[in-house]
């Protein structure tokens, strides 16, 4: 009866899963019409059992791209089988899931570097030149 | 200087990119089920903010809140916020100890006047003087009227900090108050629980630091993110209630199936805390989920209740702040918790603007 797992003896497994599918439904037909829409489903709060998540995850499939992020600790990007409907799992360093996110966008925001880090690569990089010289310079 | 520089600068010093603080905002941002969309709001102000300043004071406690804020983290996301903070002060966790550890205190009362947060665990004993509980000679009375005077803030940490806890539990031979009955003209709040959960205490931390105000509170001035639902509310055992099924004694084959333990004296119906949701250990488990029921340990006067294992609707010796839950069977409680849940929102409500209105 799942008295350890914390699963949810009263609902029925399709039942939270087909709602998030049909909200992922109309986001989608939103993001169609305006490619600037960027919209995040945070999975963690609704109640959703782990076998409901794997199933959901089935279901949306698999896409063209899948990317491995390290930001204090591992996160996971994919693509469904879906253009613009993405799946983020973030995870601590032991591989244990923190949150997940289905993000409508035409890419997650997650990925982008953001602009306060790119000057400040751009410094680095300026900087490390100037000091050594040209590339393959000796010197 | 470190403590002119933005967080988002000083951590990338340390290989931390604004990517990390977009996780960081998605995780406390989901804790506290705020809209998706305020992570990145989120994340642009934790990397704008300044590193804040936290005195933490521990007085008639047992260090419970300190190993749940230290200990349940894996070394990780969720340890940023003690990047974002200064832990200036902090008898169990700093190196210096003595005179050092008091001058330390106060050179960050100094330089940080006006803007520092005061994090209290404990109550503080107010009998005879307040000489029940003393730290190099000066009573925690003193102790925290000397550091509370400069303070922008003070978070109250635990049940006995927020509320009395087991040392105001009677007869209270010393005196035990809370916080909020010494700490006037101050923003306070209220993270209680035996121990608190550490994202309550790390998430109203990131969220005062990214947004530079007090998050919402409730009538106890506790943060509605985390106290705004009872243990029953998200209890994944609910199902059984509404059912009616009930295990009977700890052994029985309701228990052993998982079926509800209120009339084992689970005190979820009357208890506000997300340990039903979040749980505890990194997401593990949680009392009930663990085959006990829920002892109420964030709630006020836990201690003096009526016993741990009487069922609420056996009524409790505090009757006037738990309504006693007619003894009724099976689908008949469903009904009667509602009810209960609403007369109590309603209550908080109606607390919420007496005070609004007070302001």
């Amino acid at each position: 009866m799942g008295a350890l797992t914390g699963s949810f003896p009263g609902a029925t497994p399709t039942d939270v899963a087909a709602a998030v599918l049909s909200e992922v439904a109309d986001r989608l037909e939103r993001l169609a019409a305006d490619p600037g829409a960027s919209e995040t489903i945070d999975l963690h709060g609704l109640p959703l059992t782990d076998a409901e998540r794997d199933q959901l995850r089935q279901r949306l499939g698999q896409g063209e791209v899948d990317a491995r992020l390290e930001i204090v600790g591992p996160t996971r990007i994919t693509e469904t089988a879906y253009a613009g409907v993405w799946w983020l799992r973030h995870a601590d360093d032991d591989d244990r899931p923190v949150l997940e996110h289905i993000v409508v966008a035409r890419v997650p925001a997650l990925l982008l570097a953001h602009a306060d880090d790119i000057a400040d690569a751009a410094r680095r990089l300026r900087a490390e030149l100037d000091a050594r010289g040209a590339p393959g310079d000796p010197a | 200087m470190t403590a002119t520089k933005l967080l988002g600068d000083l951590l990338r010093e340390r290989g931390v990119s604004r990517r990390a603080f977009l996780k960081y905002a998605s995780y406390v941002t989901s804790l506290m089920a705020l809209p998706p969309s305020a992570a990145a709001a989120m994340a642009d102000g934790l990397a704008k903010a300044h590193r804040q300043a936290v005195i933490w004071l521990s007085f008639q406690e047992c260090t419970g809140c300190t190993e749940s804020l230290t200990r349940s983290f894996s070394p990780t996301l969720e340890e940023l916020i003690f990047d974002f903070i200064s832990l200036d002060y902090h008898e169990t966790l700093q190196a210096a100890s003595g005179e050092a550890a008091e001058a330390a205190r106060h050179a960050s009362m100094r330089e940080n006047k006006g803007k520092y947060i005061v994090v209290v665990d404990g109550s503080v004993p107010t009998a005879d003087g307040g000489v029940y509980s003393v730290i190099a000679g000066r009573t925690n009375l003193d102790v925290l009227a000397e550091t509370v005077a400069d303070a922008a803030a003070v978070i109250a940490v635990g049940t006995c900090a927020s509320f009395g806890g087991l040392p105001a539990a009677k007869p209270n031979p010393t005196g035990a108050v809370p916080v909020s009955e010494l700490v006037r003209g101050k923003p306070l709040i209220n993270i209680p629980g035996c121990p608190p959960m550490p994202q309550a205490m790390a998430g109203t931390i990131a969220q005062i630091l990214a947004f530079g105000k007090l998050p919402e509170l409730d009538a106890l001035n506790r943060p509605r993110a985390f106290f705004g639902e009872t243990i029953h509310d998200r209890c994944y055992r609910r199902p059984f209630y509404e059912r009616g099924m009930f295990a009977k004694s700890f052994d029985d084959r309701g228990a052993r199936d998982g079926w509800c333990l209120y009339e084992l004296g689970c005190k979820g119906p009357v208890t506000y805390n997300a340990c039903a949701s979040l749980k505890w250990n990194g997401g593990v488990s949680f009392p009930i989920q663990s085959g006990h029921g829920c002892i109420g340990c964030s709630e006020p006067r836990f201690w003096d209740r009526g016993g741990l294992y009487r069922p609420l609707s056996a009524g409790t010796t505090d009757a006037g702040r738990v309504i006693a839950i007619a003894a009724a069977a099976g689908v008949a409680l469903g009904a009667g918790s509602a009810a209960l849940a609403r007369r109590r929102s309603a209550a908080t409500r109606a607390l919420d603007e007496t005070r609004t209105k007070q302001e």
